[in-house]
């Protein structure tokens, strides 16, 4: 496990061993190229297609049609908001503090993008899969909160400090209840590596006789039909989306703590932004929705043998396709629900979310003690 | 090679002594910037920009920990110190100086003397003492050093917290508990 | 030995430890701004981490150390915490963050 992109780097190295140039670079820059191979297919493709994807959501929501014109359906038209960002003049306000400016939404970006090299897309399709996975991903993503901060405080404006201050808040608060519904997934797992969480979700057929009935995280027991929910509307607040996207409330702070920025920069900040519903998303996916795995089949081990590359392209899609969903939920709300005041967001997180989220902990950690760590589909099916 | 990286690390650069000697700039760079922040975060005036750069150091005493084989604490520092110290730093300047004047000045005169104690005396023996420290040190024999590479150490973190260290992680917790409570009714409003 | 053999020595490690923890004293004695200390402070214990850290890989090959870093850690988020507490209150009291003028008690 782990060597997945070191496998990638040796057999780009492996391809290009008789050209002139390429065939005597070294290892690790074919390492390094790999990693931002995965980058640029993944994580800014996503945040092009998810913008193009959430306007038509929304138009479909209010009966409109939405982007049309550039391309089939208005299929090209994230390419031609990205020129559009990328052509626009430089611009920094006069009063803003120029390194504090520059650097939050490379903040931003790192803590979103950094996140994607532990997501277990599929089997055989993971950057790094870390033994402390789900770890790195909380911690990586910790970065987007002094980034929104420094960025609000840096451009110098009160709007964009109110909502620099509440977005920092809102996240700082909210990764309480979203590391506390993680727990009952380690707890259920015994790891941190998000590959074998995943992997413990899958039903194990050994010949005709099916031999383990694990089912997805969600299902094992009362208490993490609770938690899957706690984690997403967590993970709603970390992201800054509807019904909490107060730092960039529209009504009340023009655009909050984005106001001053504007071209690549704040092509910058959407993409983290984007980026973050994915991940978040993907993390839901893995953890509780079962990943790569399709429901009631262990297309490893099967009457068919299936080709290595064909089981690895369905569990891909098998994942996307969760975790598409999910995304897609956060947009459809983003239409439905009214934004919450300040008072009422704190309120939920340490009244509301809280206590759930203590107490699902300790019931599947009963559960795990009172029944051996049986799920209830393996209860019912009496193992 | 006679260094031995955590696992992942290992499985990720393969065998290459290129690569290996890229893991070691990696580290190298890793302290350097801790040092090169720090250094900042003592001197420069701006009180903001010295906690940015405090979160920078922070960064390269996690990268530093990875590379002695300890991951999880590498993630714990970044939680708690990106997540929640820079975070609580940056809130309490925000709200104590004027929106706009956030320059509190060291004065260098008052700098002085405690230059001359740490230059002077502390750092000259500090600094000697631990290379000689380090050189009396007996390396540990290489097999126990793959041997402790290998070892889950999530794990064994997680057993020694509720087996030899129960009595000081209890202490923790209840000291935990004591400044959540303490913090929020010191900073409560009027 | 070449520099990059040294980086990962344990030499190299209590190197660094040691400098933090000398910036992190300068710092403590120089700054008059509490919040400043208190970035001090953190770099002291960020050094202690590090100590332990390294000779927990290059000496004992046991887990204790890290176990210790980890005690570390949690105390200094609560000190964080209570301290910048601590500083909100005071500013209340003189609309100041500055350490000398936390004198009441010598009138």
């Amino acid at each position: 496990m782990g060597s997945h992109s070191a496998a990638f780097a040796h057999s780009l190295q492996g391809w290009t061993a008789g050209l002139p140039i390429l065939g005597a670079t070294p290892l690790w820059i074919w390492a390094f190229l790999s990693a931002l191979l995965v980058i640029f297919l993944l994580a800014l493709p996503f945040g092009g297609i998810a913008t193009y994807v959430e306007r038509k959501v929304a138009a479909d929501i209010q009966d409109r049609i939405g982007p049309n014109r550039v391309g089939p359906i208005g299929l090209l038209q994230f390419f031609a908001d990205a020129v559009k960002m990328l052509a626009k003049e430089d611009f920094i306000p006069r009063g803003a503090d120029k390194f504090l400016y520059n650097l939050a939404p490379v903040l931003v970006v790192v803590g979103a993008c950094g996140a994607f090299a532990v997501l277990p897309l599929a089997k055989a399709l993971v950057g790094a899969d870390l033994n402390i996975g789900i770890f790195y991903l909380v911690a990586v993503t910790t970065l987007i909160a002094p980034g929104m901060l420094l960025g609000s405080w840096g451009s110098q404006n009160k709007w964009s400090l109110l909502g620099g201050l509440r977005g920092a808040a809102q996240i700082v608060s909210y990764e309480i209840p979203v590391a506390l519904s993680i727990l009952p997934v380690v707890l259920i797992s015994g790891t941190l590596q998000i590959g074998s969480i995943v992997e413990q979700q899958g039903w194990v057929w050994q010949g005709e006789m099916m031999k383990n009935y694990h089912f997805w995280n969600m299902f094992h027991n009362p208490f993490t039909m609770f938690s899957v929910f706690i984690l997403f509307v967590g993970g709603l607040a970390e992201t800054n989306r509807i019904p909490f996207d107060l730092p960039e409330a529209e009504s009340e702070l023009v655009s909050g703590f984005n106001t001053e920025f504007s071209g690549m920069r704040f092509g910058l900040y959407a993409l983290g932004e984007f980026c973050d519903v994915f991940v978040m998303s993907a993390m839901v996916t893995a953890l509780y929705l079962g990943g790569w795995q399709v429901p009631f089949l262990n297309l490893e081990n099967m009457w068919v043998t299936l080709p290595s590359g064909l089981i690895a392209i369905i569990h891909f899609s098998m994942f996307m396709a969760k975790t598409l969903f999910v995304v897609f939920i956060v947009m459809w709300l983003r239409w439905t629900l009214p934004r919450l005041r300040v008072d009422q967001l704190m309120g939920f997180c340490w009244k509301g979310l809280m206590p759930i989220a203590f107490f699902n902990v300790i019931g599947t950690a009963l559960w795990m003690w009172i029944f051996h760590g049986k799920s209830m589909m393996q209860l019912v099916m009496g193992q | 090679m006679d260094v031995d990286f955590p696992r992942e690390i290992h499985d990720a650069i393969g065998d290459g002594a290129i690569m290996e000697n890229g893991m070691k700039l990696v580290l190298l760079l890793a302290q350097v910037m801790t040092l090169v922040s720090a250094l900042v975060v003592v001197l420069h005036p701006n009180i903001l920009y010295a906690t940015i750069f405090l979160l920078f150091s922070f960064l390269g005493v996690a990268v530093m920990f990875v590379f002695a084989g300890a991951d999880f604490l590498a993630g714990a520092q970044v939680i708690v110190y990106v997540g929640g110290v820079t975070i609580l730093v940056l809130f309490a300047i925000m709200l104590t100086q004027w929106l706009y004047e956030a320059k509190l000045k060291t004065t260098l005169m008052k700098g002085l003397i405690p230059f001359i104690v740490v230059m002077g005396a502390l750092g000259p023996i500090l600094i000697k003492e631990t290379l000689k420290l380090s050189d009396s040190v007996s390396a540990t024999p290489p097999e126990k050093m793959g041997e402790f590479a290998a070892l889950a150490k999530t794990q064994l973190i997680g057993q020694a917290l509720l087996g030899n260290y129960l009595l000081p992680f209890e202490a923790i917790t209840i000291l935990l508990l004591g400044a959540l409570v303490g913090a929020v009714w010191l900073a409560r409003p009027e | 030995m070449n520099i990059l053999d040294w980086a990962t020595s344990l030499q190299a490690y209590l190197v660094v430890g040691t400098c933090l923890f000398l910036l992190g004293v300068f710092a403590v004695l120089s700054r008059r701004n509490t919040i400043g200390i208190l970035l001090g402070i953190e770099l002291i214990l960020n050094a202690a981490g590090i100590n332990f850290v390294a000779f927990s890989k290059f000496r004992a090959a046991a887990i204790d150390g890290q176990v210790f870093t980890l005690f570390v850690i949690l105390i200094a988020a609560a000190e964080a915490a209570v301290a910048l507490a601590v500083i909100l209150r005071f500013y209340r009291l003189k609309e100041t963050i500055n350490a000398d003028e936390a004198n009441i008690l010598r009138n």
